[in-house]
């Protein structure tokens, strides 16, 4: 297996945007965070809706945008999901300045519009960049994932992971 | 004190407005409010520290404001409600933390209530007592629900909810699409004035084959708000000019039609003649129109809160507590806690 710094995926449905999410979501691991990166509507909650999945957490998830973090609770042990948008926040996120109710380093933390806010919280991070701009015409994105420290290097090179 | 009439104070505090109202019964006594927009102005978005700060900073001069216009002192008060959930936690707690403290300073009970059933039980204030059973169509920049408000107001059965965006959340991120500024959703009602509700067709959320069976209350936003990012993308790559207001009519036309549509076969379906609409989404103009005019032909009452009972605010808060004090409803324990997602099926601790 060699480590990968990136992995790219063709994604033309809402459907395979979730399953893309939900193979992040069973590679993660406690304290693992998640910046997703794209234009309104590009699909992060979507996205995100899958790592849930993958997780194997049932409850809705809904966006977080009012309450800027959610957290959603794992039915029976698993990693918590802490949801956050970014969007609102003027300056570093402070993720003990949002009160809350969740171990982080047992959570696995996604944040929307994350990037230049969020680098601090891990020194493993995994940037999920989901892109449209070539694609006018039709719903397909181009996601990328681009792996920060070795930890999720080694798992991005695990081809049985991902979808093909 | 009076069980049929008791004097009840009510904080809500939950997100970025501090609400003290009092109420008699049914009566409206005071309602003031003081928003920390202005704070959060200066970060560029609502931090949640800053709005507990700012709530911390108002909450004591709105007590004042509101005793003063109720022409009576705090030592009047029969019992006190505050919102315990759900919202923002640490700006939840500044309320929670004074309704304690006021409760054991004049003691009187103290009630903690639930910000989502207080949006709809509000309506006794202005209208009378709800009939039993409602319909409850709960629609905010953070809650977009469909509640079963039964046996005297005092269960309620969430019918559906949104699986993505809020409502007010789908204005706000469509005005931003088109450039308008926040809050979206007044914009885009003054906009789409001048547009043509017709000229485009954005998609309805959860109107495909099967999603009526699956999810017969529930809505979902997201989708609409891609589509108007495409076709607003696409206008601009075809270097055309975007006719905003016909975008603004459209998607909420869009928005309107589906919450309404939901609205009206929770009503028929669930054999209820009454429906109710709560939260600052209750304000637009288009979303009154098309409620009354789908109410009227299918038989159904609707009543509507005026603008300031619509959005958060304390009287809401207290017309529950009201109610509970006059159902005989025991108070909350002292040691209740704030909870950002307590159910809506607990009207209170």
């Amino acid at each position: 297996m060699t480590a990968l710094t990136t992995r790219r995926f063709a994604v033309p449905t809402a459907a395979s945007m979730r399953e893309l999410g939900s193979a992040v979501g069973r590679a993660c691991s406690g304290g693992d965070v998640i910046v997703l990166t794209g234009e309104l509507g590009a699909g992060k909650t979507t996205f995100t809706q899958g790592v849930a999945q993958g997780l194997g957490i049932d409850e809705a998830v809904t966006s977080p945008t009012f309450v800027i973090a959610r957290v959603h609770r794992h039915a029976s042990g698993g990693h918590d999901l802490v949801h956050v948008d970014a969007y609102r926040l003027g300056s570093a996120l402070e993720l003990d300045d949002l009160d809350l109710e969740a171990d982080l380093d047992t959570s696995v933390v996604v944040v929307e519009w994350g990037g230049g806010l969020a680098e601090h919280l891990s020194p493993t991070l995994l940037d999920v960049d989901i892109d449209r701009s070539d694609h006018e015409d039709d719903e397909e994105r181009t996601v990328t994932l681009a792996a920060r420290g070795t930890g999720w290097s080694a798992r991005l090179g695990d081809d049985a992971a991902w979808p093909t | 004190m009076t069980t049929d009439a008791p004097v009840v104070l009510g904080i809500e505090t939950s997100c970025d407005e501090t609400g003290i109202g009092i109420v008699r019964g049914h009566e409206l006594l005071a309602n003031e409010i003081a928003s920390s927009v202005d704070e959060h102005a200066r970060f560029g978005g609502v931090v949640p520290e800053v709005a507990s700060r700012a709530h911390l900073e108002a909450i004591e001069p709105a007590l004042g404001r509101a005793c003063a216009t109720a022409g009576m002192r705090l030592d009047d008060v029969d019992a006190i409600a505050v919102t315990a959930g759900p919202g923002l936690v640490g700006a939840l707690l500044v309320g929670v933390a004074t309704a304690k403290a006021l409760s054991v300073a004049l003691g009187v009970p103290v009630y903690g209530v639930n910000h989502l059933a207080s949006h709809v039980v509000v309506d006794e204030l202005q209208h009378g007592p709800l009939p039993d059973p409602t319909v409850g169509l709960l629609v905010s920049g953070g809650h977009s629900s469909l509640l079963l408000v039964a046996d005297d107001v005092s269960t309620i059965t969430p019918l559906g909810q949104t699986l993505d965006d809020a409502a007010g959340e789908a204005f706000d991120k469509v005005a931003r699409l088109l450039g308008l500024p926040f809050p979206g959703g007044p914009w885009i009602d003054r906009i789409a004035r001048e547009g043509d509700p017709r000229a485009i067709a954005f998609p309805r959320g959860l109107s495909g084959p099967g999603d009526r069976d699956r999810y017969p209350y529930d809505f979902s936003f997201s989708g609409l708000k891609t589509a108007v990012a495409r076709w607003v993308r696409a206008k601009e790559a075809a270097g055309e000019p975007v006719p905003v207001a016909d975008v603004a009519a459209s998607v909420q036309e869009a928005i309107v039609d589906v919450l309404t549509a939901r609205l009206v076969a929770a009503c028929v379906e669930k054999g209820v003649g009454t429906a109710v609409i709560g939260g600052g989404v209750a304000a637009n103009s288009r979303l009154r129109t098309m409620a009354e005019e789908r109410c009227a032909a299918a038989g159904i009452s609707l009543r509507v809160p005026r603008p300031d009972l619509c959005t958060d605010n304390g009287a809401m808060v207290a017309a529950l507590g009201s109610r509970l004090v006059r159902d005989g409803v025991p108070p909350s324990p002292l040691d209740f806690v704030t909870t950002s997602n307590l159910p809506v099926t607990r009207r209170s601790w």
